[in-house]
C-alpha cells in the first residue's frame, strides 16, 4: 500500500507493550505471565491453559464400536465414556495443555508465536490434532492469512521444539492497521492488535475486554505513538 | 572476496569422519555392522544419511523401522544444526572418527525436531538464509532473487555443488560499496552447557566512530563475562578452530 511507513517495532517498545498487556492479563486472571532469562535478560510472555476435548476415536476403532456396542473398547478408550454412546458414536474426553510463548525477534523486528500442546501423559499433539481443534471459522484464514506457513522449530531461548507462525510477514498486515488507527489519535498496543489477530488460528483467544486497553491509555497525555521508522 | 576463495573452499569441503553404530536395543535379525561415512561439516544430518539408513535397514523388519534420529554419548544430535557445529560442541576433544549411535526407536519428542522429507530441511536452510538477509540487507537481495536462484542455492548445498552454490551466494554476500558493510552481521554463539541453545543479537560491522569491528569486539559485546580474564576458561571456536582474542576483521566466511 502506496504511503505506509514500515513499523517495525523496536526491542525497547516491544517491552513495553507486554508490561501493559501483562497487567490487564493480571487484571482479569487471563493468565499470562513475563518470563525471563537469567543469562541475558531477554523476556517474553507465556501462557499455559488446560483444555478438556471431545475426542472421536479413529476411524477403524468406531466400525467396531458401531457394529456392536457391548464390544469391549480398548484400554484407552474405556474412561471418560458419554451418552453418545447409544447413538453408536464413541468418544473420548482429553485433557490437553497448550502452551503459548510470544517472543521478539530482532532479525525481523516483530513479535513470534511460538506454542506447542501435549496430551498428559506427555505426548505432542501433531500440527494436524491442533489445527482441528481449531473453530471451523478459522480454518480458511490459514489458507489465506497474512503468514507464509507454520512449522516446527527450536525455541530460542528453551531449545525444545515449538510451532512458529513465520514471522516474515507480520509487518503487512501490521502496518494498515496502525495507520488507520492513528488516523484517530488512539494509542494501540501492538501485542494486543497482533495477538488477537494471529491467536484465535491456532486456539488462542484474547478476552473482549483487552481491547479497553486502548480506551484507558487515550487518558494518559504521556503515551504519544510515533511512527517507527 | 578472491582472495578469500581458498577459505571458502576449504570451509565448503571440510569433512568429518564418522562411524554410524546401531543402538543396541534395536531389534535386528542379524548383526548390524558400524557404518563409516565423511560427513561434510556445512551440511545436515538428515540430509546426507540416506546411505547410513539403508545399510541398518536391511537387517531390520520393515515395522521396526521407523523415523531416524542420531544420539552422540547420551545426547540427541539436532540435525538441523550443521554437523560441524554438533562436532565442535559435542565432540571436538575427542578422537576421530567422532562415533554416532543410530535409532529408530523412541524418538525424543521434546528435544528434536522431525523431519519426514526432505523438503523439511530445504525449509529450514531457507529460512536460516532468509534470516542471515533480514539483518545483512533488510531482505533486499534475497527477495529480489528468482525461486530459481533460490532453488539453486539449496541444491547446491544437496549435491555439494560448491561453484553452484557461490554462484548465488555471493550476492547475498556483497553490499553497496557506499556502505563500508552489512546492515548487522548474522552470527549465533552456541554453548553445549546452558539451557539457551544460542545467543543472536543486532551488532553492527562498524562503529560509531568508522572505524570496522572485530571478532573480538563482539564477543566482548555479547558475552561479556566470558572474556573478563577471570571469568573463566570458556574458549571460542569456529570450524574448528580456536579463535585468539586478536584484532582481525570479521570474514563473513559462512554462508549466512
Amino acid at each position: 500500500m502506496a504511503g505506509e511507513k514500515d513499523f517495525f517495532l523496536e526491542e525497547k517498545r516491544f517491552k513495553q507493550y507486554c508490561e501493559e498487556f501483562i497487567k490487564h492479563s493480571q487484571q482479569i486472571a487471563d493468565g499470562w505471565e513475563w518470563r525471563t532469562n537469567k543469562d541475558l535478560g531477554d523476556g517474553y510472555l507465556s501462557k499455559t491453559h488446560f483444555q478438556v476435548r471431545n475426542r472421536s476415536i479413529p476411524p477403524d476403532l468406531k466400525e467396531k464400536c458401531s457394529d456392536n456396542i457391548e464390544q469391549p473398547l480398548p484400554t484407552h478408550a474405556e474412561e471418560f465414556l458419554d451418552d453418545s454412546q447409544v447413538a453408536g458414536v464413541c468418544a473420548t474426553e482429553e485433557v490437553i495443555r497448550y502452551e503459548y510463548h510470544v517472543l521478539y525477534s530482532s532479525s525481523y523486528q516483530v513479535p513470534v508465536l511460538y506454542f506447542r500442546a501435549c496430551f498428559l501423559d506427555g505426548r505432542p499433539l501433531t500440527l494436524d490434532e491442533i489445527w482441528r481443534s481449531v473453530h471451523a471459522c478459522y480454518q480458511d484464514r490459514l489458507q489465506e492469512g497474512p503468514w507464509d506457513t507454520i512449522t516446527q522449530q527450536e525455541h530460542p531461548l528453551l531449545g525444545q521444539p515449538f510451532f512458529v507462525l513465520h514471522p516474515c510477514r507480520t509487518n503487512e498486515f501490521i502496518s494498515s492497521i496502525l495507520t488507520s488507527s492513528w488516523k484517530f489519535n488512539r494509542h494501540t498496543n501492538y501485542i494486543i492488535l497482533w495477538l488477537s489477530t494471529v491467536g484465535p488460528v491456532v486456539g488462542l483467544n484474547l478476552p473482549l475486554s483487552y481491547a479497553t486497553l486502548a480506551h484507558e491509555q487515550n487518558t494518559n497525555t504521556d503515551s504519544v505513538e510515533r511512527p517507527l521508522s | 572476496m578472491t582472495d578469500d576463495k581458498d577459505v571458502l573452499r576449504d570451509v565448503w569441503f571440510g569433512r568429518i569422519p564418522t562411524c554410524f553404530t546401531l543402538y543396541q536395543d534395536e531389534i535386528t535379525e542379524r548383526e548390524a555392522e558400524p557404518y563409516y561415512l565423511l560427513l561434510p561439516r556445512i551440511s545436515y544430518l538428515t540430509l546426507v544419511t540416506d546411505k547410513v539408513k539403508k545399510h541398518f535397514q536391511k537387517v531390520m523388519r520393515q515395522e521396526e523401522v521407523n523415523e531416524i534420529w542420531f544420539e552422540y554419548e547420551g545426547t540427541p544430535l539436532k540435525w538441523h544444526y550443521p554437523i560441524g557445529l554438533l562436532f565442535d560442541l559435542h565432540a571436538s576433544n575427542t578422537a576421530l572418527p567422532w562415533s554416532i549411535t543410530v535409532h529408530f526407536k523412541n524418538f525424543p519428542e521434546k528435544d528434536l525436531l522431525h523431519c519426514h522429507s526432505k523438503d523439511v530441511i530445504e525449509a529450514h536452510f531457507m529460512a536460516s538464509i532468509k534470516e542471515a538477509d533480514a539483518l545483512k540487507h533488510k531482505s533486499q537481495v534475497i527477495n529480489e532473487m528468482q525461486k530459481k536462484d533460490h532453488k539453486q542455492l539449496w541444491m547446491g548445498l544437496q549435491n555439494d555443488k560448491f561453484e553452484q552454490f557461490w554462484a548465488i551466494n555471493r550476492k547475498l554476500m556483497e553490499y553497496p560499496t557506499e556502505d563500508s558493510g552489512f546492515r548487522y552481521i548474522p552470527f549465533r554463539i552456541y554453548q553445549a552447557t546452558t539451557e539457551r541453545p544460542f545467543i543472536q543479537k543486532l551488532f553492527r560491522p562498524i562503529a560509531s566512530g568508522g572505524q570496522m569491528h572485530t571478532l573480538g569486539d563482539l564477543l566482548k559485546d555479547v558475552c561479556p563475562s566470558a572474556v573478563d580474564h577471570e571469568g573463566g576458561d570458556l574458549r571460542f571456536f569456529t570450524h574448528c578452530m580456536d579463535i585468539a582474542m586478536c584484532s582481525h576483521r570479521i570474514y563473513h566466511l559462512d554462508k549466512r
